[in-house]
């Protein structure tokens, strides 16, 4: 996806709505996007949308607008905590956390349309941990976190201190049913070939 | 459960963080439980509930490696107790979500190729000992009072959000944390930060916005007059713990608060040693403060 549609000049037309989309947010977030009437009341009480380029309550009015190519290439939804805070002030009801799982889904399938490349580096090792060891291993997950996004000094210090206290392990040891957790990543790639699960 | 059982038996979801960085949230909570005669049997061979970065990008994922593990904690009499905020927001989460959805349930057991188990109870371990146990009895377990220890009760994110689906206590005023800590005989200060966002997970991939958000936290903890903060989350406990150097000297101030596991002060105050509690784990050095309250 180019992400220069950010600095384009918004277009609104019958042409540039796109229901369609806004269609599968819904469905997978089990919300309305249609019921927001942006209040704000959700940016308010956003921890991170000091961070955001779009604060959440504009997330939902470009998705509204059908300006979904704008939010999959900025690094708002990126920086969402998942903190619940826009979820539970809601007056609508409308789970917009739910709604940036959705969007992070939908982006994470364009194969990272966003530049936000961090933290999606960080999503995937954490996943791929899973797949192949059951559990986190946080000493891994930060080692290879920092050599894949060329940080090799990142929280250096720390790991001496934290080795020390015993926060960190060295070694580890794998599931007896690790087995059960591919069928379970392989399962879910199958449904989504097949067309049974977004 | 009511607490009118004499005999309370729960399987142990720790999550991995337990395992590793937060090994004192795992002791303390085992020898706490012990000593309460409260039963704990880990759930063998349980899996990753997928935190954060799972939901974050694929529900299905997230919903179905908790679903897994309610399974395979089905198989142990009792209700789940769950240490960790994020374990307890995902595994209450997927129970909620699987519940109103038929679309989701139905692709859920496809993936785990197993008939979903709903109806066991998921606890946190402040619903454990507020409600199961009860304050009274928790109370008359004590033999070494905080008094005089001024406790700030963090509660993060997900002990109490969204609406609805831990339901532990209020969404938006919760006092679960300080009815428990007061009934072992501490003091509770009243302050601005209790249920706000520390960043989590971004101490990985943008430990600059922890930096910020969790130096905020602590100033108001300070600000307080609390002497130390109380967490119930792994996550929580890290940034607010094993950053707070760093943020003292981005920020040139000094907090000097003891970050502690509910878990440790609690057990504490029904007289276990600091080697059953993995005080000397902690980044910040409690031993100053305890020393000077004669709780050391």
């Amino acid at each position: 996806m180019d992400t220069r549609v950010k600095k384009k000049k918004m277009i609104i037309s019958q042409e540039t709505m796109d229901v369609d989309f806004v269609r599968k947010v819904e469905a997978l977030s089990g919300t309305s996007v249609r019921s927001c009437f942006q209040c704000g009341k959700c940016s308010a009480g956003c921890p991170m949308a000091t961070f955001m380029e779009h604060p959440p309550n504009r997330v939902v009015r470009l998705l509204q607008l059908g300006q979904w190519q704008r939010i999959l290439a900025g690094r708002s939804i990126w920086y969402c905590a998942s903190c619940e805070t826009c979820s539970t002030r809601c007056p609508n009801k409308v789970y917009l956390a739910s709604i940036m799982d959705a969007l992070r889904k939908l982006s994470w399938d364009a194969e990272g349309a966003s530049k936000e490349s961090y933290v999606q580096l960080a999503n995937k090792l954490f996943l791929q941990n899973i797949r192949t060891y059951g559990r986190q291993y946080e000493m891994r997950l930060a080692a290879v976190f920092n050599v894949k996004s060329g940080q090799f000094l990142k929280d250096l210090m720390l790991g001496p201190k934290l080795l020390a206290k015993g926060k960190l392990k060295m070694f580890h040891s794998k599931n007896k049913n690790l087995s059960e957790i591919e069928k379970i990543f392989t399962r879910i790639e199958e449904m989504r070939k097949k067309g049974e699960a977004l | 459960m009511s607490s009118e059982d004499s005999s309370l038996n729960y399987s142990y979801y720790p999550g991995c963080s337990l395992h590793a960085s937060a090994g004192e949230y795992d002791l303390s909570t085992r020898e706490l439980f012990k000593k309460l005669a409260i039963g704990l049997t880990e759930i063998p061979d349980w899996f990753c509930c997928g935190a954060t970065p799972a939901h974050n990008v694929d529900e299905l994922l997230s919903l179905s490696l908790c679903a897994k593990n309610l399974e395979l904690a089905d198989k142990i009499e009792g209700d789940v107790a769950v240490a960790c905020a994020a374990c307890f927001s995902r595994l209450k989460t997927t129970q909620h979500i699987l519940a109103e959805s038929d679309v989701k349930r139905k692709q859920v057991e496809k993936a785990i190729d197993a008939p979903l188990k709903l109806d066991g109870k998921v606890k946190h371990l402040l619903e454990i000992l507020a409600k199961d146990l009860g304050l009274e009895r928790l109370a008359a377990a004590v033999n070494k009072p905080l008094a005089g220890l001024k406790v700030a009760c963090y509660y993060g994110c997900l002990l109490t959000r969204p609406t609805d689906v831990p339901n532990m206590d209020c969404v938006e005023a919760p006092t679960i944390m300080e009815r428990v800590i007061e009934a072992v005989g501490a003091e509770t200060v009243p302050w601005t930060h209790r249920l706000e966002c520390c960043g989590a997970n971004f101490t990985l991939s943008r430990p600059g916005v922890v930096i910020q958000l969790t130096n905020a936290i602590l100033d108001s903890a300070k600000a307080a007059g609390a002497d130390c903060i109380m967490v119930g989350c792994p996550l929580c406990h890290g940034n607010l713990d094993i950053r707070q150097k760093e943020i003292e000297s981005v920020y040139k101030t000094t907090y000097n608060l003891p970050v502690f596991y509910l878990t440790q002060l609690v057990g504490l105050s029904v007289g276990l040693g600091a080697d059953k509690l993995g005080l000397d784990a902690m980044i910040v050095n409690p031993t100053p403060l305890l020393k000077s309250k004669g709780l050391a």
